[in-house]
């Protein structure tokens, strides 16, 4: 930190915020020595009571008060869900949709399958019951409107302002409260996309009370696709307003308590930006690429590349990956509730598979045991959470093999029942088997965590990467729990479980950078299938390169940061011939200067496509396009500190073993007893070795046989298997 | 060499069920825990996905491209245990070209199987319900041992018969179909023979496409070894012996137990077809399911004999392999895609019959006599189910085809040859408590979509004139079909260019109605030669069609050579500026449209979903014409007049049978048909068939 960001000589707090279904979780860092955490009940019907709640304990933590908390605050990082609520409540406004005439239905249509867009694949196979979404805007409020642009861009109808008008005046009759604006190829020329939004803008300038917001597909999302264009377009203008109208409100509410500072939110692209300059469709599932953020960081500490990001919650399982210290992946097409979008979004994935899975017997396949998709959630929940949940879940599983204590569960918040666990899995799963209790109890914490394994195991595997070479990071609340479960099955033997686990989005987000991606969609043959060449227009190849380069500068100036302290990244979506999917490759430099660099490219593709794909698998003589631009621009920043601890010895201080229980690890060798640790009492440089059970005031801890615990100097553990 | 017969096997395609289980997987079985099981269940489902995701990734076709992709696992004995698809009849079909490999090269020095080979198929008679569906498929060893084979099915979209885009219409037999190939080696040693893939590349309009849908298999299938060969060396030889075993055995329990939860009982739906590949006609395929305790009986006795000329024909292993679109998509859902399932499922194919093809007679346009049938099953699978599963009695979804077929050169100069995507985009059938989805897809590619017209412009020389709804391509019922797409397509940048279309249902609807609910209405194409169209848009003429409708009313400015013709249309030059009309057809309806809600039909008529044609004249609803105000009251006198007239029009079972047997088509359209009313095909070994009557 330089001298002219500090406060006076007070410290200074860095805060990160993540909004999950159930808790609000707080990080803050006060002047990069000392940190602090905590929880507040996520306040569903206004986000901003439970945000100020939990900046109010945090300034107790720190012995100041809110104001003076505030007043110190160097940054607040948010990971909100304000749009996905109002996404999946259908609470946004009544949007008007301006596209090309004959293409009315093309959000309707939805690429046909838009049925099975957003759910699981289970659900997805019954063909009898398939259903759409209900969408976001009606039939009656989408208007076409003639012209027409080609796939080179070229105007093969002009547009005509006066039925723009007509139009317009159609929709605004319906009542409109704002409109969305889809052409054809617009990402390919723009000019009649911003020809309509100059005519609604004068039809209602913004001094006028029916001013009314417009959202053009080529601005939010310059990507080829329309449905996905479209939709991107509509999500964002579906969640603007609500979002725009509740960051306000917080951000008057925070300023009016001392905070002085803008208010940053998380973006789903793996940066951060200004409330103000940001598109609101970046901020959904900005939580879980929060949390993988984390990792890379954390990863870098203990100076691991390849890390598996997993968060096993109550009803979720995700994953994401960290490729050589960096976030790579991208989502394809990432679904944003049940639609179909292009956002240039980090690739976090989300099974359906957590504490809450119920276990049940698949009659029809001789009596399968079968562990979900179906979850209890948190309410009614497990069984064992007596609120009403009769059916058997993996929270069961592990409190009847003794994995969880029923008088200390969550710090001993919560109170857990092992005989409504035991009655659950008995009646379910037991009896039907012919079982013991306990005998199926194992195998459906067994099956779980091979399940969770194994799609983690392809997640690593369809990157091109041989997961057993990939660290696995565990949090979430029933992480510490599981993941000496299935790392086995991903092939991983060694485990980072971080000391702030339970907050891990919000300690993520405390540490990201300002970074801003600028994607877009331009067609180029870096290499012809029918002359065997390579691309000879260097200019139009680097033109593209430097409008996102330019278009990114001039939005980062305006947040106050010069050139050379930003860092530009190119990405490019490449194919051959005329494949669907694209293969992502990272530019060894931003423009192309000779055929020598274009041939580079090329094989750089090829050589990528070879180590996903199989080297049997090229074929560069069928031709090689660029199909997407992506420069992401970050803010250089040093690395994070994180304090260090002195190393303790390898044995813990006595008073951290607070006793024994009987845990059920094997068939073989059935309950044994086992060592029960406090975590709190902990020191960096301790060690445990397996089968021990680590009881923390958030969470839980299993060290399975074979696996051995220590803690590092940061005061993260690290779990590595020292025998199979 | 063993004494080759060098021709098609007709004993191989005889093993559509399991094979018997063999000594050491049998063996293996008490050493199998039932978790572990489950474990390594999972583990090879998701090693199929991760397949099925490659291939569809790698490839170029229009099919692979939108996901009508299958990859699978087949065990030492070919039979497919493990599959990822939502084109199930894959399911069942995949495992031929296995069990051929493994009959006829295994063991033949000059071709043998060893680490690293990789095999290619296309010839319909093992590998898919015609040419166009290609395959390709690798042995997996470990040490020594060939443990099993993993390969992907894919649907390429061009094969290089006499007219481009996979399917020819106008074939005479199949040496008129292009590329045919039973399963040959194509790749020893991880590498791909480059002298072959130039042959099949020369042999083919779209080389480069061709290709990359190769690669796309053996990239995937590459994969799916490596993952298999982890999962061996931690579980076992045996175990994965097994564990494959075990999966084929349970899913064919699991059937039988499915099946016997039904009520018995014989359903029977003819179905007629209306074309023969260039010209009209009318051919029969007639269905009977038996449903007696824990197995079903697919019984086409009666269909239409064998066309010696034309392309309408289809192998009795193509329609079995339709059947799993049904079985697997609507009744088995829930239980794994493999044959196993045919342990439920019995079948009897009349000898010399269009749904049991031999010798060198065309199947090019197999397809639709497959999907004719598979209407039937739907037909059945409904009274079948709705007493004891009503949740699974669905009306059909278009049970045709209507797809443009093109070939030449794209704006770029590159040669391409292919179908357009909206094949995926037709509208599912009405159900017993909710309408049909509107452009849900096809039935028989569950996981596919129907793309974006700006990914098909990109790189395909033409352009939308409009892709919207068409509201007259459904079945009308109390629970309405799911529209289908109408589309026009102009020629662009190109003057190198050939169209056509392929389907069915131009005469004669492919899809009825259910439980009172209407069918389809017939399908057409509209072309246009010499238009006007490109003219007419740069001037934004506001009276050019934005939705099909519109294509037929005086307003339509477009000029040219204009056809109105049969879906199943061989392909003829088109150049810059030419239109081509058609659409993808809706679902069928479901049960009476008298019992429609009214407001369900206001507002399909706010959102241009039904004609006000249909809403007066089909629904029988009254409403104000400007405001779409209905007027309840009216609407129920009017639906109470009409069940009245019905009731009057009534008559007894036998005076309508006398005056409906008195009844038959034209003659020249029973040329290809049989004997009518019964073709009077059998199955051998049945009763002598009476004359069964052909050109």
């Amino acid at each position: 930190m330089s001298a002219s960001e500090m406060i006076g000589d007070q410290a200074v707090f860095d805060v990160g915020i993540d909004v999950g279904g159930t808790f609000t979780d707080f990080f803050c860092t006060a002047s990069e020595k000392t940190s602090q955490a905590c929880k507040t009940p996520t306040t569903h019907y206004d986000l901003s009571v439970g945000f100020l709640r939990g900046m109010g304990l945090l300034a107790k933590q720190a012995g100041v008060p809110l104001g003076d908390f505030l007043s110190q605050v160097r940054s607040i990082r948010y990971s909100t869900t304000v749009g996905t609520n109002a996404l999946i409540e259908r609470s946004g406004p009544k949007l008007g949709l301006i596209t090309t005439a004959g293409f009315e239905d093309t959000i309707f249509i939805g690429r046909a399958r838009s049925w099975a867009d957003g759910i699981g694949f289970t659900e997805g196979r019954d063909q009898a019951r398939i259903k759409k979404p209900e969408p976001l805007i009606s039939p009656d409020m989408v208007v076409g409107v003639r012209e027409r642009i080609d796939y080179a861009g070229k105007i093969l109808a002009p547009l005509d302002p006066a039925e723009v008008r007509d139009k317009l005046q159609e929709l605004v009759d319906k009542g409109a409260r704002g409109f969305v604006v889809g052409l054809l190829w617009s990402f390919r020329n723009p000019v009649h996309e911003r020809m309509i939004k100059e005519v609604i803008e004068q039809e209602y300038p913004e001094d006028y009370l029916g001013s009314m917001p417009v959202f053009l597909s080529s601005d939010i999302s310059p990507k080829a696709g329309e449905y996905t264009r479209y939709m991107t377009t509509i999500v964002n203008a579906y969640i603007h307003g609500v979002m725009s109208d509740e960051l306000t409100k917080l951000g008057n509410e925070l300023r009016d308590r001392g905070y002085k500072r803008p208010l940053t939110l998380v973006h789903n692209t793996g940066g951060t930006k200004k409330a103000a300059r940001t598109r609101a469709v970046l901020t959904h599932n900005a939580g879980p690429v929060a949390g993988l953020h984390g990792s890379a960081v954390l990863g870098a500490l203990s100076d691991i590349g390849n890390i598996v990001f997993t968060d096993m919650g109550g009803t979720s399982f995700d994953i994401g990956l960290i490729e050589d210290g960096d976030i790579k992946a991208h989502d394809f097409i990432p679904v944003i509730d049940r639609w179909r979008t292009n956002i240039p979004a980090i690739e976090v994935k989300s099974i359906g598979a957590g504490g809450g899975s119920i276990a049940w017997i698949n009659e029809l396949m001789n009596n399968a045991l079968e562990v979900g998709p179906q979850s209890a959630g948190s309410m009614p929940g497990p069984a064992c959470y007596d609120k009403g949940g009769r059916l058997p879940t993996v929270t069961d599983a592990d409190l009847v093999l003794g994995l969880y204590n029923p008088e200390n569960y969550l710090g001993g918040e919560m109170f857990l029942d092992e005989d409504l666990a035991r009655a659950a899995i008995k009646e379910k799963v037991a009896n039907p088997l012919g079982i013991d209790t306990v005998e199926a109890a194992y195998r459906i914490r067994r099956l779980i965590d091979a399940r969770m394994g194994q799609e983690v195991f392809n997640e690593v595997a369809l990157k091109g990467h041989d997961p057993r070479t990939f660290a696995v990071l565990a949090c979430g609340g029933a992480g510490g729990a599981h993941a000496c479960g299935f790392a086995p099955f991903i092939g991983a033997r060694r485990i980072l479980m971080p000391s702030q686990s339970s907050v891990f989005g919000a300690y993520g987000a405390s540490m990201m950078q300002i970074k801003e991606v600028w994607d877009r969609s331009h067609s180029m043959k870096l290499f012809t299938f029918t002359k065997q060449e390579y691309l000879k227009d260097l200019e139009g190849f680097n033109r593209v390169v430097l409008e996102l380069k330019d278009a990114a500068l001039r939005d980062l100036r305006l947040e106050g940061y010069r050139e050379e302290s930003i860092e530009f990244t190119l990405e490019l979506n490449v194919r051959y011939g005329s494949q669907y999917n694209m293969t992502r490759v990272r530019a060894p430099k931003l423009l192309l200067e000779s055929e020598a660099d274009v041939k580079a490219l090329c094989d750089l593709f090829t050589e990528r496509y070879a180590t996903i794909y199989s080297p049997e698998a090229t074929y560069p003589a069928g031709g090689i396009n660029v199909e997407d631009f992506t420069m992401t621009a970050a803010v250089i920043r040093p690395a994070p500190y994180h304090a260090e601890h002195a190393l303790s010895g390898a044995e813990p201080d006595k008073s951290a073993k607070t006793g024994e229980r009987p845990v059920y690890w094997s068939p073989d060798k059935g309950f044994e007893d086992t060592p029960i640790y406090q975590y709190e009492r902990l020191l960096p440089g301790n060690e445990i070795t397996g089968p021990a059970i680590i009881e923390a005031r958030d969470t839980t801890y299993v060290i399975a046989p074979s696996w051995r615990y220590r803690m590092d100097r940061f005061g993260n553990g690290s779990i590595e298997q020292i025998a199979r | 060499m063993q004494g080759q017969k060098y021709g098609r096997d007709t004993e191989i395609v005889q093993h559509m069920r399991p094979e018997p289980m063999t000594a050491r997987e049998e063996a293996a079985q008490a050493g199998i825990d039932d978790t572990e099981f489950e474990i390594f269940k999972h583990k090879m489902h998701m090693i199929a996905l991760e397949g099925k995701e490659t291939t569809m990734k790698l490839g170029a076709s229009t099919a692979m491209r939108w996901g009508d992709v299958a990859f699978g696992i087949f065990t030492g004995q070919g039979d497919l245990s493990v599959c990822a698809t939502g084109i199930y009849h894959h399911a069942v079909l995949g495992q031929i070209p296995i069990k051929y490999l493994i009959k006829h090269w295994v063991n033949e020095p000059s071709v043998g199987c060893k680490e690293g080979d990789s095999y290619f198929y296309n010839d319909p008679f093992y590998a898919g319900v015609h040419n166009a569906d290609m395959g390709l498929s690798i042995p997996v060893f470990y040490k020594g041992t060939l443990l099993c084979f993993v390969g992907a099915a894919v649907h390429t979209g061009e094969c290089g018969g006499s007219e481009p885009g996979g399917t020819v219409t106008a074939a005479k037999s199949k040496y008129d179909e292009g590329i045919l190939i039973p399963p040959i080696k194509i790749g020893e040693n991880y590498q791909l023979k480059e002298d072959l893939l130039n042959m099949l590349a020369a042999m083919n309009r779209d080389p480069r496409t061709m290709i990359l849908d190769i690669k796309a298999r053996l990239a995937a299938a590459r994969i799916a070894e490596r993952r298999i060969l982890e999962v061996v060396e931690q579980n076992g030889v045996d175990f994965f012996l097994g564990g494959l075993r075990r999966i084929l055995t349970q899913t064919g329990e699991a059937a039988k137990r499915k099946v016997a939860s039904l009520n018995d009982g014989v359903y029977r739906q003819a179905r007629f077809l209306d074309t023969l590949g260039e010209d009209n006609g009318l051919v029969k395929i007639n269905l009977t399911v038996i449903k007696k305790g824990d197995k079903i009986t697919l019984n086409l006795e009666g269909s239409s004999p064998m066309l010696m000329d034309r392309p309408a024909n289809s192998f009795f292993q193509g329609i079995l392999g339709l059947s799993m679109v049904y079985f697997c998509g609507w009744l088995f859902h829930d239980l794994p895609s493999n044959n196993g399932l045919l342990e439920a499922i019995d079948w009897v194919f009349p000898e010399g019959s269009i749904v049991n093809a031999t010798g060198d007679v065309s199947t090019s346009i197999a397809p639709l006599v497959q999907v004719t049938f598979t209407h039937g099953m739907f037909q059945c699978g409904a009274r079948m189910t709705y007493a004891t599963h009503p949740s699974r009695a669905v009306a059909s979804w278009f049970s045709g085809f209507s797809i443009p077929t093109f070939g030449g050169l794209n704006q770029y100069g590159e040669p391409v040859a292919d179908i357009t995507p909206e094949i995926n985009a037709t509208g599912c059938g009405g159900r017993y408590d909710m309408d049909g989805v509107d452009a849900a897809g096809a039935f028989f590619a569950t996981m596919a979509d129907c793309s974006d017209a700006e990914a098909t412009e990109s790189d395909r020389p033409f352009i939308y004139t409009f892709r919207n709804y068409f509201d007259n391509s459904y079945g009308h019922g109390k629970y309405r079909g799911g529209a289908g797409v109408g589309y026009g397509v102009a020629v662009h940048d190109t003057n190198f260019f050939m169209l056509g279309s392929h389907g069915g249902g131009a005469k004669f609807p492919t899809t009825q109605g259910l439980f009172g609910g209407y069918g389809l209405p017939a399908l057409f194409v509209r072309r246009v030669q010499n238009s006007n169209y490109k003219e007419l848009l740069s001037k934004s003429d506001r009276h050019l069609p934005a939705r099909l409708t519109e294509v037929f009313t005086d307003q339509n400015p477009e000029k040219g050579d204009v056809w109105h013709q049969n879906i199943s249309a061989v392909v003829k030059p088109a150049k810059d500026g030419d239109t081509f009309y058609a659409y993808a057809g809706g679902g069928a309806g479901f049960g009476d449209p008298l019992e429609r809600e009214p407001e369900s039909i206001i507002r399909d008529l706010r959102n241009g979903m039904v004609s006000a044609w249909a809403a007066r004249n089909i629904y029988c609803i009254a409403f104000e014409a400007l405001s779409l105000r209905l007027d309840k009251e009216a609407t129920e006198l009017r639906r109470k007049a009409v069940r009245e007239e019905r009731k009057r029009r009534g008559k007894k079972w036998a005076d309508f049978n006398k005056e409906w047997e008195a009844k038959r088509p034209p003659s020249e359209i029973l040329t290809y048909y049989g004997v009518y009313p019964d073709p009077g095909t059998k199955a051998h070994g049945t009763d002598a068939a009476p004359v069964a009557a052909s050109a």
